[in-house]
């Protein structure tokens, strides 16, 4: 199965949250790989934590240079023997593999061939022959790699292999609405989708909404860290407006795969989240079962009935 | 004398084995009609033999990075209908000439690189064993990926297979030892998960068959990689209780146990490389060794059927003390 994350924006914790999802999955037994497409910018090796590899391969075989036919071997990264904080694969866990991107690589500047096209297949459906979740993180916006993505996913020989969209945001009004832009908007995900040969309405049912840093207004003070009533009230009332703006723009409740909440941990140190984390205190319990339930929820064909 | 060549082996994208008539078709884009097609000892549909051309360097061991100019031959097999393989290779030839001749001169002998520059035999196998380093080296790695790729395109595939896999690879380099007859050798090394070498020694007029015999080699090794690793999964995995973990094994058994035929299909002089081959690494006695644990596991997984059937009618005695082993229980809790 392949899982395509994208945003808007950036600074949705995108990257973060994949990460920290396939690192989950892995836990519970999946044998998961993620890809690095966000080639401006591929910093999953310094989420993962992998030294070397912060700001992608510098060894010249990375994805980038790889779908371009200028690289021999794709490199592989054993995210559970080179991670420096993992320190190996416990017991009943699955593969965790990292695909770098290039450093320095750059975006792509023109539409992808149809060579690039068919070589991106091939490698999807070869990753599909091992993995049962290929995680591909995508640069924020409307960018080359997601048109790449489409095309690819749109072959006819692909379309036997589940795919799904994961559009990851914040809860804030703009990003509400830059959510609905990049998925219904004009040169949104599904014309898009639609020009590559997709179905608009199977398309459709492929994507699901993921809150990120969000807190949860209570009126239990303490838990919002001290706030004065008055600040609770003004939240609550923000939040119930937001509910209502995200429902109308199709980004609501029906379609929302999953909320994870702010953590002091990531709001500091993109990383991945231990269950050492959570028992020291330094994370929060909550932030781990969310990602934990998205790993669930993602690989769960329930959850992806028609909404 | 020289050859070098690599054959990738996978499983074919598909929920069940193809029946021949099915595998030609599949194959029938990559060669038309030329497909050859075996029904025993495995049926095995394979596609004629293609050349690629190429002009670039050999990755030799001393760095000397010799220049090349020909052609490498490459085709697709389906063993059983379950199994694809992609397989390159080309002879290493130094005829004299230096200067690079045109086209029509290399694809007038197809699956033979010519030497622009010198080169020391044995240097160039080992370079070769160890592997392309640069994007100027031969890279048949591409090129049998490409005859794999090309079989899984098929969209006569349902993309359904029982089991998620990985594709291992072999590299293999043989180096004729001349006219007079002498003793076969063949030296395998497992490199990495996914990759092994093998380099052979043996007369120059054996040459052309050890192609089909490191096929069969990489098919086995395959195999025996792919039931290791399954094993090692379901005694491993924390996500099901005793009969769920053996019917992980049910592929192996459905699918892949009567596979298992090393040397049959190749050619008579050689079947002491694969005696060889048997003495060490032993390939047969690491198989069987993986088909008695499976066996062992789903005798297991019965009795403890029959003593929860004999429990439950009140036939037997008390279960034993310790934890119960439920077979049917639910899901134990994640870990967090």
């Amino acid at each position: 199965m392949f899982v395509f994350a994208t945003s808007d924006k950036g600074g949705t914790g995108r990257s973060v949250t994949s990460t920290n999802v396939l690192y989950r999955a892995a836990l519970n037994g999946e044998d998961v790989c993620y890809l690095d497409f966000d080639f401006g910018s591929p910093t999953a090796g310094a989420v993962f934590g992998v030294s070397g590899v912060e700001r992608g391969t510098t060894q010249g075989r990375g994805l980038h240079r790889y779908l371009h036919g200028k690289a021999v071997e794709l490199q592989r990264i054993d995210v559970w023997q080179e991670a420096r904080v993992l320190g190996g694969r416990p017991a009943g866990a699955g593969q965790l593999v990292l695909i770098p991107g290039d450093e320095g690589g750059g975006e792509f500047n023109q539409p992808p061939s149809d060579e690039l096209i068919q070589r991106c297949a091939d490698l999807l459906s070869h990753l599909n022959e091992e993995f049962s979740v290929i995680l591909v993180d995508l640069s924020a916006g409307r960018s080359l790699a997601t048109e790449l993505a489409l095309a690819a996913t749109g072959l006819e020989r692909m379309s036997r292999i589940e795919s799904r969209w994961l559009v990851f945001h914040r809860w804030t009004r703009q990003h509400v609405l830059a959510a609905e832009g990049l998925v219904y908007g004009v040169n949104g995900l599904i014309r898009q989708a639609e020009a590559r040969g997709h179905d608009p309405v199977i398309f459709r049912r492929r994507i699901r909404f993921v809150r990120t840093a969000t807190t949860e207004p209570s009126s239990e003070r303490e838990r919002l860290g001290g706030l004065s009533a008055a600040q609770v009230a003004w939240l609550q009332q923000r939040n119930k407006e937001l509910d209502l703006l995200a429902s109308n723009r199709q980004v609501g409740r029906v379609v929302r795969l999953g909320t994870i909440p702010l953590d002091p941990v990531l709001q500091w140190q993109e990383q991945l989240i231990s269950n050492e984390d959570v028992g020291r205190g330094v994370a929060n319990e909550a932030t781990l079962e969310a990602f934990d339930d998205l790993a669930e929820r993602i690989t769960d064909k329930s959850t992806w009935e028609q909404p | 004398m020289l050859t070098l060549g690599e054959v990738h082996t996978g499983l074919l994208q598909n929920s069940v084995p193809l029946s021949a008539e099915r595998v030609a078709k599949v194959l029938r884009p990559l060669s038309g009609d030329q497909i050859q097609h075996y029904e025993r000892p495995l049926t095995r549909g394979v596609t004629a033999d293609r050349p690629r051309g190429v002009d670039c360097r050999l990755p030799a061991a001393s760095k000397a990075n010799p220049h090349v100019v020909g052609t490498v031959m490459w085709r697709s097999t389906v063993v059983g209908g379950h199994l694809v393989q992609g397989s390159a290779y080309a002879d290493v030839v130094d005829t004299g000439e230096k200067r690079r001749l045109p086209w029509s001169h290399y694809t007038a002998s197809p699956g033979r690189l010519e030497l622009l520059t010198r080169a020391d035999t044995e240097d160039v196998a080992q370079g070769y064993l160890r592997g392309a380093t640069r994007p100027d080296h031969l890279d048949t790695a591409a090129i049998a990926a490409h005859a794999l790729d090309r079989v899984q395109r098929s969209a006569l595939l349902d993309r359904a297979p029982s089991l998620k896999t990985r594709r291992t690879r072999l590299r293999w380099a043989v180096i004729g030892t001349g006219t007079m007859p002498q003793p076969t050798t063949a030296t395998f090394r497992v490199v990495s998960p996914d990759l092994r070498t093998v380099e052979v020694r043996v007369a120059d007029d054996l040459m052309p068959g050890v192609i089909g015999l490191c096929e069969d080699l990489a098919l086995h090794d395959w195999l025996l990689t792919t039931v290791a690793r399954l094993l090692d999964n379901t005694l491993t995995t924390r996500r099901y209780g005793h009969v769920q973990r053996t019917e992980l094994l049910r592929p192996a058994v459905d699918y892949f146990l009567h596979l298992w035929m090393p040397g049959a299909r190749v050619d008579e002089s050689l079947t002491s490389v694969w005696e060889s081959l048997e003495r060490r690494p032993g390939f047969t006695r690491q198989w069987d060794t993986s088909v008695a644990r499976i066996r062992d596991q789903i005798n297991l997984t019965t009795i403890e059927l029959l003593r929860l059937t004999e429990c439950a009618t009140g036939t037997s005695a008390p279960a034993p003390r310790g934890r119960p082993r439920l077979p049917l229980g639910p899901r134990p809790p994640r870990r967090r």
